[in-house]
This record gives structure tokens, C-alpha cells and sequence, in this order.
């Protein structure tokens, strides 16, 4: 189990300060500069920002934050997670993570999807019901670009192209990319498709239910003739020195972001009784490093996935608990989870 | 102009420079780009920016992810753009990508904004060149109200309307300091004093002294639109060197190819020797020692009644030791002799 990657994941969200006041955006995108460096120190593998367009968070822009990153790590790979391909141009996505490549000495990683949230839409002038063929669209253009070689296409959701070709070039050919995907089966087919490894995001409930789709993926893609990459899963959890502790630096943060976004997709406000069910076996790893070590490990075991990434944000849990957190993650679970799958 | 508030800055369009005749990679000149910037820094100049560009031998596509790195990279040195192509790029997403530079950097975020004079972006990003001049107006309504209004509803005809819209993350109140470029357009001299924002002159042929006349226009303008006085720039191209010799044949042999290609493609004037000569004397070329440079930008500042000067150091495949020089050189000696010759004979502005 050497090759388990473990990354770090957050959109950004604006933290408060020890003092419980929220700090300012610009305040809330160096915190995740500095936590960046921290786990680079700490020797994770991956460090994933979303991009988002609401107000609790501060990553619009993941590829300049990543840049940003970029110059003061030397070791940790610089990802998406995701980037909303379908409200974006694939060119200038290409474009941009081809210069974080660049500026990080190969590091950057692309992980493309369509977003659970759907600001970006009116936000670029994108209609709803155009969701699945922008996507389907994009993708395919992204892939003919991942060959940096002049591109002819064209299609529906954007102009044609002839013989563009695109730089900057990378070093090594080819930039590494992934396709984030929520639970949609056609989405798993289509990655496989390309030949693409496959990040599932595995927000609530048992991880178990979403063998399925690692079983799909590796059938799909051995019918296709394609590569079935290691996949991925991208998880929400925090840590902190004990259980007790993690749980109330995580639940009224937590209860807050989710039932703001809850009101707006027709959930029922979120009661203790499921967050402590979710953290007993469901997808939040929450509690000390011995206790999120032992249900990752579980996880990873259970669905053979190859990459482990924490979204380690949710709200504005403060920024000395976050810091925490990173450097609990770094330094603990993840010797702990190797340990556990080793033995 | 007083000597004190005067701002010299460098200018990137990301070409690929060589190393002792090796072609660098495109990912090698990102890096070295970011290498000068942190130079740039270190010998005390004011601002690092860089262009926008899509073709080959130019690495500066991404141009708020280069800066973003700079931002890191350096402390105090200001970091910004020449030109950002507004009318091919999405002035929400140009919010974001600045107002995100803005943070990384501690509030070091500037940028111009220009029309461009290549045009590679419109058929690749899928705009007609017809629509030019309005893409150009309509952005940069929309990019002035996202700045200045933390709400903006907006409609028009070039991008989707916004309605009562919010963007995160902010920029600090008021936006960050946005120059518009322009290279000979009287219109686009009025409409930057129309929005009260500060003017760069793209001058890279002929006498400079030619576009005294924008400069009384853009004066005259801000005045009868009620805006106070903004400052103006200047971007021209050059290089520096221990004589004026070096200087200039160094130039030569990298400009020449360059230009000739770009006579072909849009009737600029075609590169000869006295032409070239010219320039260097009494043009719009940056090319020589110390002295010769720094003479050359405090005569510039004087007439054009400038605060702020840019030099464009790189060009295709110019050694990056001679790309290093020029910066060594225009931070340590053109610097400090261009605020000790305004200061001997300060303009009246």
C-alpha cells in the first residue's frame, strides 16, 4: 500500500478568527496558502481547492491560488477539486493549469466536473439545461488539448477551432487530469471512456455504497479498451487531540453551512443525531487521529481506492483549528492509515 | 513630475529566451520570468508586469497565475499586466483572478487594460473582430461597476446580464489600481478620461514626442469629464548594457528577426539599419548604457509629462544573461539617475 496518496481539499471558506470573528477574503486565501506549505512540510501528497462563486468562500480561482502555492512548496501536488469545466473555457483551463505546471515544476493536476453548485451558471450566462452537453462537450476538447499538439474541433457550446494550438507546453506532455464525479453512472462510463482517472466525491452516507461505481469504472474501461486508473475518493472530516473535541470544533460550524445550503436544495435542517451517525460510520471523518485513521483506513480497505483527500473545511471553523487539523492529518493519520493497511 | 513619485517598472510578453544559444523550454521561461520578477524586486524597482499573448514563444497566456506566483516570490515589488486583453476575456472571471492576486500579494495587484494589438485571442476564445471596439466599451463598463459597486446588475450585449450580483472574493473597497493602455487611438485617450482612470501609452515606433498631443487631450478631457488629474505611463521596448555598443548590436540581432515577421503580418515598418539607428536615437527604442537610457526616459518623462515608465526587456530568444543585465542595470544605476536628472530639472505638472 505504498503508493496510497493522501490530499488535502477545501473551497476556501472563510474562517473566523480566535477572537470569532470572520477574516476578510484576502485574509481567508492566504490561510490556505499557509496551510498549503504547512502540509508540504508535513509531506501530503496533494493539496485540492474548489472553485466556488458564493459568499463563504474565497477560492473563485483555484490556479491562482495553486500559483501562489506554487513558489513556496516544493514537493506537493497542486490540484483542482473541482474545476467546473461546463461554465469555463477549456482552452483558458488548459492555458492555466499549464502555467501553474510550469510555475511548480510539474505539480499541477487538473480535476474537472460539473460542481454540485450551480452558481457558476448564470454567473457566466450558461443555461441549466444545456448541464450535461456543456460538460460532454468540454471534456472532449480538454482531452484533444491534453495532446499539445494543434487542435481542430467544434461543437455546440463554444467557437470552433482550427489548428489552434495552445501554450504554454509542459515538460513532461501531458498534464495529469481527473474527473470529479458525484454519483452519476454516466459520469463514471465517461471517464473511463477517456481513459481518465476518477475522483468520486463521497459526501455522505456509507463509502460502501460507491463500490458500484469503482466496479462500473473498471468495467467500463476494460470493455472500452481504455486504463483503469487507482481511483479516488474526496471526503469531508476534521481532527482535532480528541474526539470530543473535533466533534464541537466541527458541528456548529458545520450545522451552519449546511443548512444554508440545505434551505436552498430542500433539505430539512441537519439534526445532531445524524452528524453523530455520519461520524460513526458514515462519510465524516471526524474525531482524533487514531479514530479518523482507523475509518479511513476502513474506507480505503472497503473500496480499494488508491487516493485519500480530506476536505478538511466546512464553515468557519477557526483558524487555529484548522491549522490543527492540517498538521494532525499530516503528521499522524496519515502514518496511522499506512500503518493500519500495512499490518 | 517630482522625482520621488516617479515609477520605473519592467515588462514581460513571456518570450522564450536562450541559455548560451539553447532555446528554453516553455515551462523554463515561466520559471525564469518569475526569477526576474524576483529580480527586479532585489534591485529596486517598483512594478513587474506582464502581457497577454497566444502564440508560440510566448508563455504569458495565464497572466494572473504567472503574477500569482511573483506574489509569492516577492515582497514588495508591485505586480500587474501590459495589456490585459479585456475584449476577449470575461470581466467577471478577470475580477476574480485579480481580486484573488490581490490577496496573495497583500494588495499588490495592479493591471492595464488594452484592446491588444495582436488578435490571436478573437478567433481562439470565438469573438469577431467586428465587434473590436464594442466588446472593449461594454467590458469596461462592466469591469468599472464591479470594481467601485459591491452589488452590480448589469446588462448589455456582449456577455449575459447580472443581476443584483455579488463577487467573492472581494477586492478592497473601491477596486485596485486599472490603467488603460492605448497605442494611438485618440477615442480610447478620451474614453480612459471618461472613467477617470490613469492612461499608458504603448509607444514602440517612431518620434515619442508625437503623442504630446494625447497627452493635452487626456489632460483637457479628465478636466471637462470632472476627474482629477491621473497619472500617465509610458511602455516602450529597450535594453541595457555597459555601452551603448553592446547595447545596441546585442538588440539588433534579436529585434530584427522579430520585426520583420511582424512587417509581414501587419504592415509594420520593415527593419533596416537606419531606420533602426534612428530609433535608437531620437525613437521609441530603449537600447543602450546607464547614461544613454536613463537620459533618453527623463527627456520622455519631461515632455510627455510622465509618472511612470515600463521597459519591455525580453524579445525571442535574447540571452536570459542579457535579459538579467538590462534589470540589474535599469534597478542600480538608470533608477537613480533618471530621479537625479528630474530632480536637477523637475517638470511643471
Amino acid at each position: 500500500m505504498s503508493d496510497l496518496e493522501f490530499g488535502l481539499d477545501t473551497f476556501g471558506d472563510v474562517p473566523e478568527d480566535d477572537s470569532g470573528k470572520l477574516v476578510s477574503y484576502a485574509a481567508a486565501i492566504r490561510q490556505v496558502v499557509d496551510e498549503a506549505v504547512l502540509a508540504d512540510e508535513l509531506g501530503v501528497d496533494v493539496i485540492a481547492l474548489g472553485e466556488h462563486h458564493r459568499p463563504e468562500y474565497s477560492v473563485s480561482t483555484p490556479e491562482t491560488v495553486l500559483a501562489g502555492i506554487a513558489g513556496r512548496t516544493s514537493r506537493i501536488r497542486l490540484a483542482s477539486g473541482v474545476t467546473v469545466l461546463s461554465s469555463d473555457d477549456p482552452v483558458r483551463v488548459f492555458q492555466r493549469f499549464a502555467t501553474v505546471d510550469a510555475l511548480s515544476n510539474g505539480r499541477a493536476e487538473v480535476i474537472l466536473g460539473r460542481g454540485s453548485f450551480t452558481e457558476s451558471f448564470p454567473l457566466f450566462g450558461y443555461d441549466l439545461r444545456d448541464y450535461d452537453v456543456l460538460f460532454e462537450e468540454k471534456i472532449e476538447l480538454f482531452v484533444k488539448l491534453l495532446d499539445e499538439k494543434p487542435v481542430t474541433w467544434s461543437g455546440t457550446v463554444r467557437a470552433p477551432l482550427e489548428q489552434a494550438d495552445v501554450f504554454p507546453k509542459t515538460e513532461s506532455g501531458r498534464l495529469s487530469t481527473w474527473v470529479g464525479v458525484g454519483g452519476s453512472p454516466q459520469s463514471v462510463v465517461r471517464t473511463a471512456q477517456y481513459g481518465l482517472p476518477l475522483m468520486l466525491a463521497i459526501i455522505g452516507g456509507a463509502p460502501e455504497r460507491f463500490a458500484p461505481y469503482i466496479d462500473l469504472y473498471r468495467r467500463a474501461a476494460d470493455q472500452l479498451g481504455t486504463t483503469a486508473h487507482p481511483v479516488g475518493m474526496h471526503s469531508p472530516g476534521f481532527i482535532a487531540d480528541t474526539d470530543e473535541a473535533a466533534k464541537e470544533l466541527y458541528w456548529p460550524y458545520y450545522r451552519v453551512m449546511r443548512d444554508r445550503i440545505g434551505a436552498l436544495r430542500g433539505w430539512p435542517p441537519v439534526r445532531r443525531a445524524e452528524f453523530d451517525a455520519e461520524v460513526e460510520h458514515g462519510s465524516l471523518y471526524i474525531g482524533s487521529p487514531e479514530t479518523v485513521a482507523r475509518r479511513v483506513a476502513r474506507a480505503i480497505r472497503s473500496l480499494g481506492v488508491g487516493r485519500f483527500d480530506l476536505i478538511y473545511t466546512a464553515g468557519a471553523q477557526p483558524v487555529s483549528a484548522r491549522m490543527r487539523a492540517v498538521e494532525l492529518y499530516g503528521s499522524k493519520v496519515i502514518p496511522m492509515v499506512r500503518d493500519i493497511l500495512a499490518s | 513630475m517630482a522625482a520621488e513619485g516617479f515609477e520605473l517598472g519592467l515588462n514581460s510578453f513571456g518570450e522564450v529566451a536562450t541559455d548560451h544559444g539553447r532555446v528554453l523550454s516553455d515551462a523554463e521561461t515561466v520559471r525564469l520570468i518569475v526569477d526576474e520578477a524576483r529580480l527586479a524586486e532585489s534591485v529596486g524597482l517598483d512594478v513587474f508586469s506582464v502581457g497577454e499573448h497566444y502564440r508560440e514563444g510566448h508563455n504569458d497566456s495565464a497572466t494572473p497565475v504567472l503574477l500569482a506566483a511573483m506574489a509569492t516570490a516577492t515582497e514588495r515589488i508591485r505586480l500587474g499586466t501590459s495589456v490585459t486583453v479585456l475584449s476577449t476575456n470575461d470581466p467577471v472571471r478577470l475580477y476574480h483572478e485579480f481580486a484573488t492576486l490581490d490577496a496573495v500579494s497583500n494588495g499588490r495587484a495592479q493591471l492595464v487594460l488594452g484592446r491588444a494589438s495582436a488578435t490571436e485571442s478573437f478567433p481562439l476564445f470565438g469573438y469577431d473582430l467586428a465587434d473590436y471596439e464594442r466588446l472593449f466599451e461594454e467590458k469596461l463598463d462592466l469591469f468599472v461597476r464591479l470594481q467601485r459597486d459591491e452589488e452590480v446588475t448589469w446588462s448589455g450585449t456582449v456577455r449575459s446580464p447580472l443581476v443584483a450580483q455579488r463577487l467573492h472574493p472581494r477586492m478592497p473597497a473601491g477596486g485596485i489600481p486599472t490603467w488603460i493602455g492605448v497605442g494611438g487611438s485618440p477615442n480610447s485617450v478620451i474614453r480612459a478620461a471618461r472613467y477617470g482612470l490613469p492612461l499608458m501609452l504603448a509607444i514602440i515606433g517612431g518620434r515619442p514626442q508625437r503623442f504630446a498631443g494625447h497627452v493635452d487631450l487626456y489632460h483637457r478631457a479628465l478636466e471637462q469629464f470632472g476627474h482629477p488629474v491621473q497619472p500617465i505611463g509610458q511602455h516602450s521596448l529597450g535594453l541595457v548594457a555597459d555601452t551603448d555598443e553592446e547595447a545596441a548590436e546585442t538588440w539588433w540581432r534579436y529585434w530584427q528577426p522579430v520585426v520583420a515577421r511582424t512587417a509581414e503580418e501587419r504592415q509594420f515598418y520593415k527593419p533596416d539599419r537606419k531606420r533602426y539607428e534612428a530609433e535608437l536615437d531620437r525613437g521609441a527604442l530603449f537600447v543602450g548604457s546607464p547614461e544613454t537610457v536613463a537620459q533618453k526616459i527623463a527627456t520622455m518623462v519631461r515632455d510627455l509629462r510622465l509618472s511612470r515608465f515600463d521597459l519591455k526587456y525580453d524579445i525571442m530568444h535574447l540571452p536570459r544573461e542579457a535579459r538579467a543585465r538590462t534589470i540589474e542595470l535599469l534597478g542600480s544605476e538608470v533608477a537613480p539617475r533618471v530621479r537625479e536628472l528630474l530632480a536637477k530639472e523637475p517638470t511643471h505638472v
